[in-house]
């Protein structure tokens, strides 16, 4: 599974809220360090263009927030109202990066 | 009208430094200072990063010393900066940190002369010139470097002394004070101004920084927990004529920092008083932040630093200075 594929199950009024709540996460996330370079500097670069309440703003935060704490991150979309299902296919997106 | 700066200390990973980079500069602060210990990332490196994904703040080590860092090798690293980012670049120069030179025994020979000395080979090599000083601690013939840039880098003096803040008003394009009460602020600014006069320059022509220690939150004691360390850390440090100024027992400081020394945070967080936090920091709501500022600005003031904590949250904390305390200050 793509992470877009649950990007496309948070209703759209709610991006800016998760983009905020993923970007807490893996600001405060003591395995921060765990972030490959590529993903790192791809958010720096759609942060600079304030693209991050987008889909592949929301993609990237997504596979960062797995990486960091998938618990908290799955928790995150669950209180935003995205189905349990959904939620639990967190751990199976597929990740472009090499962690 | 006040300008607004940051002070990061690169403890952090340096995409998080990097991210409240691109957010202070969208949120209208102008100025970006990163703090210069060998026990934390690179400053420089951390600068060059910021530089690719930011436009337009202007930043600079804040500050680095010239006792680590020979002024050659400093003006060669706000040189090459200065090329990636033209016209952005700062650089802010003290004598460093007893405690961390003290750790590779560096000493801090003939402070004043030697930031004289290299703030001369500094200017000299970023303007293009050949740096030559026969001085008293650094010795350069005509070192000149091999590539040019587009403009001079402004370059700003850290200083608390009375002779180093005569001396920044003397030969700095800026001064970056440490201190956060008008009290101690007044004082450094008299000392400015008369260093100033007998340089035959008027104080106006420089940037008069106020480097704090800030915590916003909307929440008082939100805010006043952040602080708490940082002050404790200040309080510790601080000469005892600085204490006195604000009615602080040397005792109690002593207290403080014996605790720190023996990493008992909880004894040296808790004997911090509220005098202390507002003798050392500006912090509250935003609304009793802007009150306080505004007392800084009225002394003088023409760059208001936020430096650590910030606030308990980084993040939330430059949007709250970036909606609710720099529009007050916006003509």
């Amino acid at each position: 599974m793509e992470a877009t594929s649950i990007v496309k199950e948070i209703p759209a009024s709610l991006w800016e809220t998760t983009a905020e709540r993923l970007t807490d996460l893996i600001l405060s996330a003591p395995s921060g360090f765990r972030l490959p370079p590529g993903l790192v500097h791809s958010i720096l670069y759609i942060w600079q263009r304030d693209q991050l309440a987008t889909e592949t703003g929301l993609c990237r935060l997504l596979e960062a927030a797995k990486i960091v704490d998938a618990e908290k991150a799955g928790a995150i979309l669950a209180e935003i109202g995205v189905q349990a299902h959904t939620v639990a296919s967190l751990r199976e997106i597929k990740m472009p990066w090499k962690v | 009208m006040v300008k607004f700066g940051l002070e990061f200390v690169p403890r952090e990973l340096y995409w998080r430094t990097t991210y409240y980079a691109i957010q202070a500069e969208r949120s209208g602060f102008e100025y970006l200072w990163i703090t210069d210990h060998f026990n934390n990332r690179n400053v420089y490196v951390s600068l060059s990063i910021v530089s690719a994904y930011t436009d337009r703040i202007k930043f600079g080590p804040g500050v680095t010393n010239p006792y680590l860092c020979h002024p050659v090798v400093t003006a060669q690293a706000v040189a090459s900066l200065a090329e990636i980012a033209p016209g952005r670049v700062l650089c802010g120069i003290g004598v460093g940190d007893k405690t961390t030179l003290s750790m590779v025994n560096t000493e801090q020979v003939k402070p004043l002369a030697a930031i004289r000395e290299a703030v001369g080979v500094i200017r000299a090599i970023t303007s293009g010139k050949d740096a030559v000083s026969e001085g008293e601690v650094f010795k350069v013939s005509g070192v000149r470097l091999n590539f040019s840039i587009a403009s001079p880098v402004p370059i700003y003096l850290g200083a608390q002394g009375p002779r180093m803040l005569s001396l920044a008003a003397e030969l700095g394009d800026g001064v970056l004070i440490n201190a956060s009460h008008p009290k101690d602020i007044e004082s450094a600014l008299g000392f400015i101004k008369d260093g100033a006069t007998k340089a035959g320059r008027s104080a106006d022509s420089l940037d008069v920084a106020a480097y704090t220690s800030f915590s916003v939150h909307e929440d008082p004691k939100r805010a006043l927990k952040a602080v708490v360390p940082v002050v404790a850390f200040i309080v510790a440090g601080s000469p005892d004529v600085v204490l006195q100024r604000h009615g602080i027992q040397p005792e109690i400081a002593a207290k403080i920092r014996d605790a720190i020394s023996h990493e008992k945070w909880g004894d040296a967080f808790g004997s911090v008083t509220p005098d202390m936090v507002e003798a050392f920091s500006v912090c509250g709501t935003p609304d009793e932040c802007v009150e306080k500022i505004s007392r800084l600005v009225k002394l003088g003031v023409t760059q208001f630093v936020t430096g650590s904590p910030i606030g308990p949250n980084v993040r939330r904390s430059i949007n709250t200075i970036g909606t609710k305390i720099l529009p007050n200050f916006k003509g």
